[in-house]
């Protein structure tokens, strides 16, 4: 199969990718650890799920941040 | 926004003479928080005692709940409610011990019964392991000078045992264990013994007293576990009779010796002397007259209710309150439609007396974001349904609220999906079909272009910023208008974060005056205006031209400058030099919100994937029957799929922007919650005076 295209624009691609696939990596690192704590206190008492769930959803915003980039480098550079 | 409701508090006096009656009078107002009375608390005063009547009722409610375990009777068994006056009279009359009496009988007898099968059950392995062998069980025993040594080995140890002088028998099967008998004189019996533990030995019972060929006396035994099993199916039968007769009586009397239980023990939560009770309690400000009238009333005039104090929201207030005085209870106050999200507030936490209830945040916000990610009539409508459904049929209150997000949730995303997405299952009604990104209604049902043309004439017209080409009433595709969705994304969290700053300004400033709320908040608030200028020129003039920054958003920029410097000032005061860390979390903050257009176009992308290799198989490559049934599966499977995706990831997402975005900002939580002393009977009732009297009537 032959390259057509620009390599400019696939190198944008990629980079987006690696973007969001790092950036979603990252915060399931982080997640894991406070999730498997966050099920732990929820079997001991079932009163803490809401305030289980902030903790366990805090690191996803990381996620967001490779999104944005994302984004920016498709649709601005 | 609503605070939680004003609480005040009054002071409930009477004789002990009458403690019955104020119990059952205090119960009846339903709408009394009592605080409990403290060791020491007032001097002349202790704590009461149970009343005479709750041991016995205690005693009994053991028993019940006992026979409940025992004969399988949860929450979950259905019975009838019955009437309290029936019940009352029934425990009266010491139902609850002849019940206990006859229960208790089946079961020991059923208890007997399987510790005697488990015993025969023991014997009859013991005689299939000695049926292997050629010996009568007669020549086990009784000998005076030779030992028996009978059981299993796991390995053949007949070459061993030949060296020794002693006579033995060994049995194999293809499977199983290998059985051996040997006899020994007296004094070799430890050197065996020790020989054929090298080879697994564990021991087999010769059952006492039995004798002639093993076969028969298993048959003997099997006989008898066949018998014994016969009686306990009877007996187990029996006893399903018995939960049977019993179960709505064992449910109603374990409600009404419940509430039995509680009201006697209500003594032991009140200040009493030698003849008088002093009740502290909260009460709902706007019930206190109703309350002192109604327990003045109801009780004859016997009970004398004082009011002590409302309590305002400033700590000040509490500070100087007494101790047991100090929190006052939270009752929400929330009306009909936003009342049903408190559920989802306390998953977090009660809010406090002092704070705002965000209960009516969420109940706007919370479907709103979910509608504004799945934004598409082709879901939205199962999720109404779905949603309607839930909250006729759902009781628990984890489903209600599922329920009624989806509910919600699928009228704005209906909303949406029509007036601004103009999307039905990741197509949109009408436009320009371009295959694959833009798949359109229209040509999927073989009509003109245009021709929905006057349907979805509501739809905005947008202007594709840089193409210049104007979108004409198609609505916005998810994956096209990026820019424009998470320019909308962002302005959304704007205002949901400030909305925040704000709630939180108002909660200090209701507590301890305007400056402390201004020192605290107002430089977050001025450092959040801020940044968002800031950042709001940074963005456009990067995306831009750079030069434009000194020029056409110069305004923005150093006004943003100024009250970031403003704010971190603010800020550096009150809460030193960390608040400056702080900053970027606000830029991430905002950020966040971008999710609600990064979920919906995920869902427009595997939408749009799904309608390709469906469409192809029905009108493309494939053809003919085969492409149509593969295509509507793909169809259909994707669809779903999408469908439940849309409910954890939209459900979950548009919950955290509530939860961690928005509350973080200034709910506390921690609050007491309002418990009113009241009776809540399920299994148990009041006759209703009308039947009463026809009843006597008839007599």
């Amino acid at each position: 199969m032959v390259l057509e295209g620009d390599i400019g624009a696939g190198l944008i691609a990629i980079g987006a990718g690696i973007a969001v696939g790092l950036a979603g990596l990252g915060s399931g690192m982080a997640e894991k650890d406070i999730g498997a704590a966050a099920v732990g206190a929820i079997t001991e008492d079932a009163s803490l799920f809401g305030r289980a769930m902030i903790y366990m959803v805090l690191p996803e915003t990381i996620v967001i941040f490779g999104l944005v980039i994302a984004i920016l480098a498709i649709f601005v550079m | 926004m609503s605070l939680p409701e004003s609480m005040s508090r009054i002071v409930i006096a009477g004789t002990k003479a009458h403690m019955d009656e104020a119990i059952e009078v205090l119960y009846g107002a339903e709408a009394v928080h009592l605080i409990d009375h403290t060791v020491d608390a007032d001097e002349g005063f202790s704590i009461g005692s149970p009343r005479e009547y709750s041991s016995k009722a205690s005693e009994r409610l053991l028993k019940v709940r006992f026979m409940e375990k025992e004969l399988g009777i949860n929450k979950h068994t259905k019975t009838p409610s019955l009437s309290v006056e029936e019940i009352k009279s029934r425990i009266k009359s010491a139902s609850v011990e002849s019940a206990e009496d006859e229960i208790v009988r089946a079961l020991d007898r059923r208890n007997d019964l399987n510790q005697r099968i488990a015993a025969l059950n023991t014997k009859k392995n013991n005689l299939e392991i000695l049926q292997m062998l050629p010996v009568n069980l007669e020549f086990y025993n009784g000998f005076k000078s030779i030992a028996t040594i009978v059981g299993t080995v796991v390995d053949d140890p007949s070459e061993a045992i030949k060296a020794m002088d002693a006579e033995f028998f060994i049995a194999t099967k293809k499977k199983g264990p290998i059985a051996v008998a040997v006899f020994v004189r007296d004094n070799d019996r430890d050197k065996v013994s020790s020989l054929l533990s090298a080879y697994g030995f564990s021991e087999v019972q010769v059952p006492p007293g039995v004798s002639g060929i093993p076969a028969d006396a298993l048959k003997a035994v099997e006989a008898e576990i066949a018998e014994m099993e016969a009686t306990l199916a009877k007996v187990e039968e029996n006893l399903a009779v018995l939960k049977e007769n019993y179960q709505a009586f064992l449910r109603a009397s374990d409600e009404d010796l419940s509430i039995t239980v509680e009201k006697g023990e209500l003594p032991l939560r009140i200040a009493t002397s030698e003849y008088s009770f002093v009740i502290d309690a909260w009460v709902p400000t706007k019930r206190v007259e109703h309350v002192k009238e109604k327990l003045e009333k109801d009780s004859d005039g016997r009970m004398y209710v004082e009011f002590q104090e409302t309590r305002g929201r400033k700590d000040a207030e509490v500070e100087t309150a007494e101790k047991r005085f100090k929190t006052a209870p939270t009752k929400m106050n929330n009306g009909g439609y936003s009342a049903g999200y408190e559920y989802a507030t306390k998953l977090v936490d009660v809010p406090k007396y002092q704070e705002i209830d965000p209960t009516i945040l969420i109940a706007l916000f919370l479907p709103l974001f979910f509608g504004f990610m799945v934004g598409d009539v082709g879901y939205a409508i199962p999720f109404i349904i779905l949603g309607i459904y839930g909250l006729k049929v759902a009781k628990s209150k984890d489903w209600r609220i599922v329920a009624r997000v989806l509910l919600f949730g699928g009228i704005w995303s209906f909303v949406f999906g029509l007036l601004f997405y103009g999307e039905c299952l990741g197509m949109h009604f009408t436009g320009t079909y371009l295959s694959p990104t833009n798949m359109t209604w229209e040509h999927v049902f073989g009509m003109q272009e245009g021709a929905l043309g006057a349907f979805t004439a509501v739809l905005p017209e947008f202007i594709h910023a840089e193409e210049g080409n104007i979108i004409n009433h198609v609505g916005v595709g998810k994956l096209v208008e990026i820019p424009l969705l998470l320019k909308l994304s962002v302005y959304i969290g704007i205002v949901h974060l400030m909305i925040g700053y704000i709630c939180a300004f108002i909660n200090i400033h209701m507590r301890l005056g305007f400056k402390h709320a201004f020192m605290e908040q107002g430089g977050w608030i001025f450092a959040f205006v801020g940044l968002v200028m800031f950042c709001y020129a940074l963005a456009y003039s990067l995306i831009g031209d750079m030069s434009s920054l000194m020029t056409e958003y110069m305004v923005p920029f150093a006004m943003g400058i100024v009250l970031l410097i403003i704010g971190c000032a603010i800020n550096l005061k009150s809460h030193g030099g960390m608040s400056i860390m702080e900053l970027p979390g606000i830029a991430g903050n905002i950020l966040s919100y971008t999710r609600l257009a990064a979920i919906g176009m995920s869902k427009a992308g595997m939408a749009l994937a799904f309608n390709h290799i469906a469409f192809n198989m029905i009108y493309g490559t494939m053809g003919g029957i085969t492409g149509i049934i593969l295509g509507f599966a793909v169809f259909l499977i994707g669809h779903l799929m999408i469908f439940f995706l849309a409910i954890l990831s939209a459900g979950l997402h548009s919950v955290r922007l509530q939860y961690v975005e928005l509350m973080a900002k200034f709910f506390v939580g921690g609050g007491k919650e309002y418990a009113p002393l009241k009776i809540i009977r399920k299994k148990t009732h009041y006759e209703p005076l009308k039947t009463e009297n026809k009843t006597k009537a008839e007599v």
